[in-house]
């Protein structure tokens, strides 16, 4: 386990390139008798090359325990995903299907009995240019992406139609992912300065509501602007807003 | 490619916040974004930065017969161009509605304003004027492309220079600028255009929208003028129906903001030339900003070279000595040459093909003659029953 | 003839990232007074008589900077469309298109290396699969056949020969060889090797630009 990894471990949380690679000795790894088989799972980014792993993204080299890596990098088009969610914008009726713009290189198509309660007859009501919040079905290179906005048991588990108000905005892929992981500070720092609603897909889509439009507004540009910042310029920079005439 | 379709929620919070007197970027109603103008190192090339809009000019010359109607006029042309880079909506070579009104009202701002003195511009009258070129292209949409579009190729011009030319009788000798130095255009004033954007049928006006408010806006006024107030052109667009008051609070704003934006294009245009007066660095490279994390520079050095020699010898003297030809020109019929026979082609995939046509005699590639012969043949009357049918579902 | 390399240095280079709005990735690269700036789309929608089955169709449009695209453009888009596609994995994302337009600043020698740098920048920018960075090296050999790298375009006129080559990160083998005027096999043989000198350097920028960029989220 630990060759396998060794090859990484120098690289965790550094920038790597397209064509850098991760050789392991796989003869010592067969030498020794008592070494199982051992899996490493290879995330965005990396891929394998005979027995090598392979970079095919800038970004940088990151580690889940036990056994996954990934590339993070920053990015602003959306490549569909299987299980992600995201914020999508209904362009189409047709027959029985919603077309659903994602930012990817083709629509999602979404049935219209994908949502909670919908039956043939009780047809939900979604009209074009809504939003949706939606997860992804099937997301494979191959085929038409699906959105469905129920999860197994047919809850709409906060999926839907949304958006009467508030505004809707575009930042990077890697933004979006920082909003959404667990240990992520910026929005923690920013519900200090004021509530407000907010629907994040890892489409890039941020919609944020708000009390007044004022606020709406002040949120969107602080959040557009965390793209390039440390967190302690961030910090500085909410707690002058914080401290300041609003 | 498609452009990502605006969706109702970000139309209703636009149209509100308007209507509260906000803008998405906490600009007041009257305000422009940032302007930036930077200057290339040729004369005559511009890049303008309107918040994230951006648009590169360039001006060129040539010599040309003038009009003949007017032998003693230098001749004027601009092309705006929507590069696809700006906006995936944009296509290349297309006649886009927005392409056509963009360069209608790019010429008239500047062409019909007479703001260049085309006279001056003649060499031999009737025969031989400069014809001076204004490219202007949209490398980034996010609004407002025609005030850019203005700025960049009026701060073109003004940068410009022509070369010298010299005049004997007929000849006409154009000087390199190393020999006599060009000399720049005379520019009479300078139109800009300001764009007022309305909203609500005309009871919101924002001056410079941004593509977002492009996308909601009703309609479009349009207003060129120079520092000397003069109004050069106006266009409104959209179908609104302004008032009176409306139209001349406008030219009142567009008064403000040109005088401003004169200002800030003599600004730059003096700063280039202090700059290559004294011999310091120019062009777009000295002109972006070194602390941004996105930019990176490296000085210029020297390359290490120490075992480039011998690798070059290495390769040399490991590869084969290249195989000795000898020339066997074989002469097939009369008139004809070949060299050599049935060597392989190496054209790529109608290899076989080829080789079998170059092995086989000459009677086999008779009967192959043959045989094509009579598929032609088949395809032409083919041909011939389309075209009845086509004339008899016709009558 | 011997050749005199003892004196090859690149113009002093660099590179902006992210700096449209608009496109996936951007990029512009300078080479002293050469700038080109590209912006790239992708993967996005395909027309559908552009649509392969089974990998993404790959457009490079070059745009100069006054008159319209010539034979000139066009060769050079070819040049850099066919390093891009052995570079990029372009069978991830079948059915798609990536579209690269580049737009050229200022012209002072070394065009298509600039070229070549300038996409592979904004190749990574936008994220798209590569097995491999590139990089072009543009080589002149003077009348006194002295190989002068990155010339400016007054040393490309007095050239005899002018080499550009697009060089891999992986093993520095040459991906695309662009000539003009004539030379010996050796005199080209010897001009990759300092293409290849060169290129480390290239490569090295890359890596400190990308370090660079993403320094504030490492």
């Amino acid at each position: 386990m630990d060759i396998i990894h060794s090859c990484f471990k120098a690289q965790i949380g550094e920038v790597v390139l397209p064509g850098d690679v991760f050789r392991f000795n796989v003869s010592s790894v067969e030498d020794d008798s008592s070494v199982k088989a051992e899996k490493i799972i290879c995330g965005p980014g990396l891929r394998r090359n005979g027995d090598e792993i392979q970079v095919y993204k800038s970004g940088i080299l990151r580690h889940k325990q036990p056994n996954l890596y990934w590339i993070d990098s920053q990015q602003k088009r959306y490549v569909p995903v299987k299980g992600e969610s995201v914020i999508g914008i209904v362009t189409a009726k047709t027959g029985d299907i919603f077309k659903v713009d994602v930012g990817s290189s083709e629509q999602a198509s979404l049935s219209y009995l994908a949502f909670e309660g919908a039956t043939k007859r009780n047809r939900p009501n979604v009209q074009v240019g809504d939003l949706v919040y939606a997860q992804f079905i099937i997301a494979n290179k191959d085929m038409e992406p699906e959105l469905v906005c129920i999860d197994s048991c047919g809850r709409a588990n906060g999926m839907g139609v949304f958006g009467a108000d508030g505004l809707l905005f575009k930042v990077s892929l890697g933004l979006v992912r920082r909003l959404l992981s667990p240990q992520s500070e910026i929005v923690k720092d920013l519900e200090k300065i004021f509530p407000f609603e907010m629907v994040v897909g890892l489409n890039g889509r941020v919609w944020i509501k708000a009390k007044t439009i004022q606020q709406t507004l002040i949120v969107a540009n602080l959040l557009e602007s965390c793209e390039n910042m440390t967190a302690q310029q961030r910090q500085a920079l909410f707690k002058r807003v914080a401290d300041g005439a609003l | 490619m498609r452009e990502t379709p605006l969706s109702n929620c970000e139309r209703d919070f636009l149209l509100k916040s308007i209507e509260a007197k906000k803008r998405l970027d906490g600009r007041q109603t009257y305000d422009y974004r940032n302007i930036k103008i930077t200057f290339g190192t040729d004369y005559g090339c511009c890049t303008v930065c309107l918040g994230k809009t951006r648009v590169l000019a360039q001006v060129s010359c040539e010599l040309v017969p003038p009009k003949d109607a007017r032998p003693t006029e230098g001749l004027m042309f601009f092309n705006l161009e929507l590069s696809p880079m700006a906006s995936p909506g944009f296509q290349s070579n297309r006649q886009s509605e927005l392409l056509v009104t963009l360069n209608r009202q790019l010429e008239r701002c500047l062409r019909n304003s007479r703001c260049i003195d085309t006279e001056s511009l003649c060499v031999i009258s009737g025969e031989k004027v400069w014809q001076i070129r204004v490219d202007v292209h949209v490398l980034n949409h996010d609004g407002n492309l025609m005030d850019a579009a203005s700025v960049a190729a009026i701060s073109a011009l003004s940068h410009f220079k022509r070369p010298e030319v010299a005049i004997q009788g007929r000849d006409v000798t154009v000087f390199s600028p190393e020999e006599r130095d060009p000399v720049p255009l005379s520019v009479y004033h300078m139109p800009i255009c300001v764009s007022f954007a309305f909203f609500q049928q005309g009871t919101y006006l924002l001056v410079d929208p941004c593509e977002k408010e492009e996308q909601v806006m009703d309609g479009l006024l349009v207003i060129a003028m120079n520092k000397h107030r003069e109004i050069c052109f106006i266009q409104s667009s959209g179908g609104i129906m302004l008032l009176k008051d409306q139209v001349l609070r406008c030219s009142k704003i567009a008064s403000v903001k040109v005088s401003e934006i004169t200002e800030l294009i003599s600004k730059a245009l003096e700063n280039d030339k202090r700059v290559r007066k004294e011999g310091g660095k120019f062009g777009f490279a000295e002109s972006v900003a070194k602390e941004r994390i996105t930019v990176l520079t490296r000085e210029e050095a020297p390359l290490e070279m120490t075992d480039v020699q011998a690798t070059a010898d290495e390769i040399i003297s490991k590869a084969d000595a290249p195989p000795e030809v000898v020339p066997s020109p074989v002469i097939v019929a009369t008139g004809t040459g070949q060299v050599g026979e049935g060597l392989q082609s190496t054209w790529g995939l109608e290899d076989d093909d080829d080789e079998e046509e170059e092995m086989s005699d000459l009677t086999e590639r008779e009967k192959k003659k043959d045989e094509v012969m009579v598929i032609s043949d088949s395809e032409e009357e083919e041909v011939v029953i389309l075209n009845q049918a086509g004339q008899s579902k016709c009558s | 003839m011997e050749l005199d390399i003892g004196s090859s240095v690149l113009r002093e280079f660099g590179s902006e990232q992210s700096l449209l709005s608009k496109p996936d990735g951007s990029a512009t690269f300078m080479q002293g007074d050469t700038s080109v700036l590209v912006g790239v789309y992708g993967p996005a929608e395909v027309k559908v008589n552009k649509e392969i089955y089974d990998r993404a169709t790959l457009e490079v449009l070059i745009q100069p900077k006054s008159g319209m695209p010539s034979v000139r453009e066009r060769t050079r888009e070819q040049c850099v469309r066919e390093t891009c596609e052995a570079a990029l994995l372009s069978t991830l994302h079948p059915r798609s298109s990536l579209t690269l337009v580049m737009q050229v600043v200022h012209d002072d020698g070394s065009l298509l290396a600039c070229c070549l740098n300038a996409a592979c920048t904004a190749l990574m920018d936008a994220g798209l699969p590569m097995s491999r960075l590139f990089c072009g090296v543009t080589c002149a050999i003077d009348a006194e056949s002295q190989i002068i790298t990155d010339p400016t375009a007054q040393q490309e006129k007095e050239s005899r020969a002018l080499m550009t080559f697009a060089i891999d990160s992986k093993e520095h083998n040459v991906m695309m060889s662009s000539t003009k005027g004539s030379f010996s096999v050796k005199e080209m043989q010897q001009c990759i090797a300092v293409s290849q000198k060169a290129s480390e350097r290239i490569f090295q920028f890359y890596r400190d630009s990308v370090k660079r960029r993403y320094s504030k989220i490492l």
